[in-house]
């Protein structure tokens, strides 16, 4: 029987290392294995140094062990193709149009992405047999759950539509019914514990504890229950010589006690590399590290220093990682302070890139300048009051100790559940009957209302005047994306309703006139900023890439780039830490022609960024102080 | 694969549906998850209800997920044709178009399925 491994984490934790790692080690050991991303910023064909692409590939040198990249954008475009053609043969363009419109939808590319999927999960073969472990290098944690909860939620929107009026969310409802067989199977797979395993990845700080423990609970309430971790980024202990990685170890250790104790499950510990792991020989000297040694193991840094150390001669290796405080602040400011009239803020990037950090560091150092500062957040994941070290509910409230700073969170199931209950309400009290009550219960269930809620509640606060300055700690890229488009795609839509009802009617124009404000609100660089954040990787940096173009389809701009967790000069003080500023200095170097933007460095800290006292500071820091008109 | 074809062959709906609407596109189950609450759609859906309630073979199309039913109507595909998305909703009873543009109302509805059955 095949078995089905996940891998699960935040951008950047490593997961696609560790799940390589682990498809070599099974592969070596005898099994004919199978590992596919449906990650869209994949690269798998980076990792293992061949081209892979949308095919099952052969990896050279590693006999059992094969590869294969789902492309997410062609998996799209395939669909919508073979859902359009019998509308594009028969009917007029206008409509054709329309359906397009439509088939565009944020839907779509998650349908087709999860349809795709499942083909993996009913034939895993290629050709010459079954496979014995196929193993998933998926889409890091938000989307990731989001795709595994899809198959439940559809099951039961199926089920809705069927007793209902025979319209789901979906789009192409055929196409659904026709599917519904392998997304149960897929479902009922994810579930049996003989044949699935999930492993989450992650490293040992607080983000990503937190993060993990919330996964994992989804999880376990859709019954997925077979879990075990991968802690990764352990520094060695042979690096407490170095005092900025002794402090960080400290804490680690600190943190590696709090896993243990929070997320009892079979847990293996990855040593801090100094370099990346790319070529089928180093995979395997860390599936040995993986699957044989523990971090602690004395020959951890030996091996960890094995790498790339003619990296450490080159003349990019040098320079750009020691100008790590020398942020070039005469282009950054005005990207981050009022111009015409206010300025709204957006931090971009991936779970665990310190988007929340560089959001809080940012809106406290704006307050403090005396601008009139919301700091708020659409990341169901949210931990801005750990980060401000003040409560942050869901109504604005000012944050005790900043003059001029006020904070809140806008929980998307929250406002999908306060939207369903007025919807619902409203819909009593016109004297709706009960059967109907019943069916709208059941399709306000649909995958979109918490979104579409969301951004309402957005909506309503960029609407606001009380502001000079709202920054968004965004929900992470992919999401932040849909939530983007939604309105361009909205108001496109609403275009084409031609409900006879009157209120719905004038209501729809209140609602058109609000969106086109906030689409043209986002497009204006005086008025609005698009920060993207990542720290200076390959992965981090080729995600915030693929949102950069999607976001440039909707006429939007990177304003700034923010690049986080730099190691300043101190790192230098081992090989090991010179080994990894060498490896950030290649990077760095990269990001102002890529983004073609103004960089911002925040330095690694030795300690988590946490309360008032150490965001000012860091603030001071990053931005100095300028003056202000009052 | 989880589409249908136009080249299909298959005959199209096995019987005809004595109400069927064809819907105009919406971006969510019965246009709920839209900006305001649409009271028509809603009387729409209690119809729906009712007449199913009472045995009728009720249908609902939309030309994403079933353009065969639109094409299978002449009369459906002659309007869609000459007005585009304006001709939509479009409800026929047994097969005659007796409402284009909106939704008919419950009274309509009534009175085609007696006329139909005298």
């Amino acid at each position: 029987m095949t078995h089905f491994r996940f891998f699960s984490g935040k951008g950047g934790v490593g997961k696609t290392s560790m799940a390589c790692t682990t498809a070599v080690h099974h592969a070596d050991s005898g099994r004919r294995t199978l590992i596919v991303t449906t990650d869209p910023a994949s690269n798998l064909g980076d990792v293992f140094a061949q081209p892979i692409g949308h095919a099952i590939t052969p990896i050279t040198g590693v006999p059992n062990l094969f590869a294969m990249e789902i492309d997410a954008d062609q998996a799209t475009q395939e669909y919508i193709d073979h859902a359009m053609a019998p509308i594009r043969a028969a009917f007029p363009p206008q409509i054709v149009a329309v359906m397009e419109e439509q088939m565009s939808g944020p839907c779509t590319a998650e349908v087709a992405a999860f349809d795709r999927f499942t083909d993996f999960i009913d034939v895993p073969s290629d050709g010459g047999g079954a496979f014995d472990v196929v193993i998933f290098d998926t889409a890091p944690t938000g989307h990731t759950l989001r795709l595994i909860a899809l198959p439940v939620e559809w099951t039961r929107s199926i089920d809705a539509a069927e007793q209902g009026s025979g319209q789901t969310c979906i789009g192409p409802t055929a196409a659904i019914q026709d599917a519904k067989h392998k997304y149960e199977r897929a479902v009922a797979i994810m579930r049996d514990p003989a044949a699935t395993t999930f492993t989450f990845v992650l490293q040992p700080e607080a983000t990503s504890l937190r993060e993990t423990r919330r996964a994992m609970g989804e999880l376990h309430t859709l019954g997925i229950t077979s879990q075990d971790l991968i802690v990764n980024a352990v520094i060695p202990a042979a690096e407490a010589a170095n005092p900025l990685f002794a402090a960080r170890r400290a804490m680690q250790q600190d943190y590696l006690a709090q896993i243990a104790h929070a997320l009892p499950l079979p847990t293996q510990q990855m040593p801090l590399l100094s370099g990346e792991i790319t070529g089928v020989e180093r995979l395997r000297a860390v599936a040995g590290l993986l699957f044989a040694g523990d971090a602690t193991d004395p020959l951890t840094p030996a091996l960890s220093q094995g790498a790339r150390v003619s990296d450490l001669s080159s003349p990019a290796g040098r320079g750009a990682g020691g100008e790590d405080s020398n942020n070039d602040l005469a282009a950054i400011l005005p990207r981050l302070l009022p111009d015409a009239g206010r300025r709204t803020i957006f931090f971009a990037g991936k779970g665990g890139v310190g988007k929340t950090v560089a959001s809080c560091v940012t809106a406290v150092w704006l307050a403090r300048q005396g601008f009139r500062t919301l700091l708020l957040t659409t990341d169901p994941a949210a931990h801005l009051g750990d980060v401000l070290g003040v409560p942050v509910g869901d109504s604005v409230a000012p944050v005790p100790g900043v003059p001029n700073l006020s904070a809140t969170k806008i929980d998307p199931q929250a406002a999908g559940a306060a939207y369903k209950a007025r919807i619902l309400a409203d819909a009593r009290a016109r004297g709706r009957s009960a059967e109907s009550i019943a069916v709208m219960q059941e399709e306000l269930d649909s995958p979109c209302t918490e979104e579409i809620a969301a951004f309402d509640l957005f909506i309503d606060y960029a609407a606001q005047d009380a502001w000079d300055v709202i920054v968004f700690d965004t929900a992470p890229t992919g999401h932040t994306l849909r939530m983007l488009e939604l309105p361009m795609d909205w108001s496109q839509q609403l275009d084409v309703k031609v409900f006879a009802s009157v209120d719905g009617a004038a209501a729809d124009d209140v609602a058109k006139a609000r969106f086109a404000g906030v689409i043209a609100m986002m497009r204006d660089p005086r008025q609005s900023t698009f920060a993207f954040v990542l720290y200076p990787e390959a992965t981090p940096i080729l995600e915030a890439a693929r949102a950069v173009e999607e976001l440039a389809t909707l006429g939007l701009r990177p304003g700034l780039v923010v690049a986080n967790y730099v190691l300043p000069v101190d790192a230098d003080a081992t090989p090991f830490g010179r080994a990894r500023r060498a490896m950030q200095a290649r990077y760095l170097a990269e990001l102002p022609v890529r983004f073609a933007a103004p960089v911002l460095r925040i330095p690694l800290l030795t300690h988590e960024v946490q309360g008032l006292d150490v965001l000012t500071a860091l603030g001071a820091q990053l931005y100095g102080y300028v003056e202000v008109p009052q | 694969m989880s589409t249908i074809s136009l080249l299909d062959t298959r005959p199209a709906a096995p019987a005809q549906a004595d109400v069927a609407f064809y819907d105009p596109p919406m971006c969510c189950p019965t246009g709920l998850c839209g900006p305001a609450l649409d009271q028509t759609l809603l009387d729409t859906n209690e119809l729906v209800l009712d007449l199913k309630a009472r045995g009728l073979h009720v249908e609902r199309y939309q030309m994403i997920g079933s353009p065969q039913a639109f094409l299978a109507n002449p009369e459906v595909m002659r309007l869609v044709r000459a007005l585009n998305m304006a001709a939509l909703p479009i409800t026929a009873v047994r097969g005659v178009v007796i409402r284009s543009g909106a939704y008919p109302t419950r009274a309509e509805v009534e009175a085609a399925l007696d006329g139909g059955a005298a």
